[in-house]
């Protein structure tokens, strides 16, 4: 079947289907049929422990993942690090090449080659999940049709936003806004500045900066000031600008 | 070994096609800047399809490109009609019986100086052959000032199509060649070559579900 055909149908399967188990095996079987045969398409953390609602798609084989969940590989493998700089699909090989690996990195990549993991690409993708995630595919013996490279970014890029729609049915809550000065109170104590400090640089009362603090903590639900900061800079009302000094 | 890639084989050759998309990326858009698009490391252009016919020199049909070219059908939109229409003076040759070659790519680490020029002559005469093979009569290409040279001197008629554009280093001209068993025995003279060096292998037969 054309690739083009392929991803339409797997497109018209998503949007009818709503069980999330039932994608993943579509998605697996229609990137099998463009010829990818080992499939990795996961938040970065140990494969064998995926965070609850998170995708979580590997097919390589049982003994490397548990290797690497037990060696805490998730920490050390290189192509976990590219795919959290990198924002296009890369070819491990090409990127790789230009990295400098340490020794167990090295080991970590030679062990991968062992079960056949060599040779793939990687796709970052962005979700809305606090760890970067990525779909890396590895071709079978016959390789794949160069040409199709744009039908099976669409497979991916779409498979795994289905998936995390139907994994979190309740993901779409309504976004914090913080006011102005709540989120200038709040970059600041990112900087690890006190509510006196604070008060100084904005010419406001003390008592003041910290009532905007405590707001903005509850706006998020949080009970650590250290917390909303964190959930300020990854929803993107603090930038990490806004942090440094 | 020059194999010939074509609709009817591509499917046992896709080692060696994502192999020539990678050399392609690593050539023009590392090496020569050219602004060209890429995704996961392959260079692949609004004409590359299942109708370009690739010539790719390879140690073996699973990897070891040395060099690469395409051929495209010409009574279709292609470069020279679409990208490098003010190339020609008069309308460019075109029809199903012209091709137009392009892309032509040594492997990344390939020895600059005489090694090219044989490759190119070994590129030249593989697609004479291919062409011969297939009913072609001539076969349109852009040329660099560095190549323009050597491509014309490769023993086949060549005819420029334009004056050119651009200066020195940078200039690029159109020219086509005529396809004939003489020329193909002029380029074989020229490069020392003995025998033909294309292969094509047909498809496999189709695999039981």
């Amino acid at each position: 079947m054309p690739a083009g055909k392929l991803a339409l149908d797997f497109i018209d399967f998503c949007e009818k289907q709503a069980d999330a188990s039932m994608i993943e095996d579509r998605f697996v079987a229609t990137l099998n049929a463009l010829g990818y045969e080992h499939i990795a398409c996961a938040s970065h953390v140990d494969p064998l422990r995926p965070r609850p609602g998170a995708v979580s798609i590997v097919n390589y084989p049982m003994a490397w993942l548990q290797q690497y969940s037990a060696e805490n590989f998730a920490y050390i493998d290189p192509v976990f690090l590219a795919a959290r700089i990198m924002t296009a699909p890369f070819n491990w090989d090409e990127f790789l090449s230009k990295m400098p690996l340490d020794r167990v990195q090295k080991r970590v990549l030679a062990e991968g080659a062992a079960y056949g993991l060599t040779g793939g690409m990687t796709i970052p993708l962005r979700s809305p999940d606090v760890i970067p995630a990525s779909c890396s595919l590895v071709a079978g013996a016959d390789g794949v049709e160069p040409l199709d490279l744009a039908h099976t970014l669409m497979v991916v890029i779409y498979g795994h936003g289905a998936m995390h729609r139907r994994l979190n049915p309740n993901a779409l809550v309504e976004p914090v806004v913080l006011p102005c000065r709540e989120r200038q109170c709040l970059a600041l104590a990112g900087r690890g500045k006190s509510d006196w400090a604070i008060g100084e640089l904005l010419g406001i009362n003390e008592r003041t900066a910290h009532n905007s603090i405590e707001r903005a903590k509850r706006r998020y639900g949080v009970s650590h000031r250290v917390q909303a900061v964190v959930r300020a800079v990854f929803d993107g009302q603090i930038v990490l600008d806004d942090l440094s000094t | 070994m020059i194999y010939i890639v074509s609709a009817e084989n591509r499917r046992r050759f896709y080692h060696l096609l994502t192999e020539m998309h990678r050399q392609r990326k690593q050539v023009f858009i590392d090496q020569l800047k050219w602004r060209l698009d890429e995704s996961a490391g392959l260079e692949i252009d609004a004409y590359d399809s299942e109708d370009a016919i690739y010539l790719i020199e390879a140690a073996t049909p699973r990897g070891g490109i040395s060099v690469s070219a395409r051929l495209l059908p010409t009574d279709r939109p292609h470069l020279l009609s679409e990208q490098f229409r003010d190339l020609c003076e008069a309308p460019p040759p075109s029809g199903p019986n012209v091709w137009e070659a392009t892309r032509f790519c040594p492997a990344p680490d390939a020895a600059s100086g005489a090694p090219r020029r044989l490759m190119l002559g070994r590129i030249i005469a593989g697609i004479m052959e291919t062409a011969l093979l297939f009913g072609i009569d001539e076969v349109t290409y852009v040329a660099s000032a560095a190549l323009a040279p050597m491509a014309k001197g490769a023993g086949w008629e060549v005819r420029a199509l334009g004056g050119g554009c651009g200066k020195g280093r940078d200039k690029i001209q159109a020219f086509v060649a005529t396809i004939d068993a003489d020329g193909l025995r002029r380029v074989r003279a020229n490069f020392n070559i003995s025998a033909p060096l294309t292969r094509f292998a047909p498809a496999e037969p189709a695999r039981a579900a």
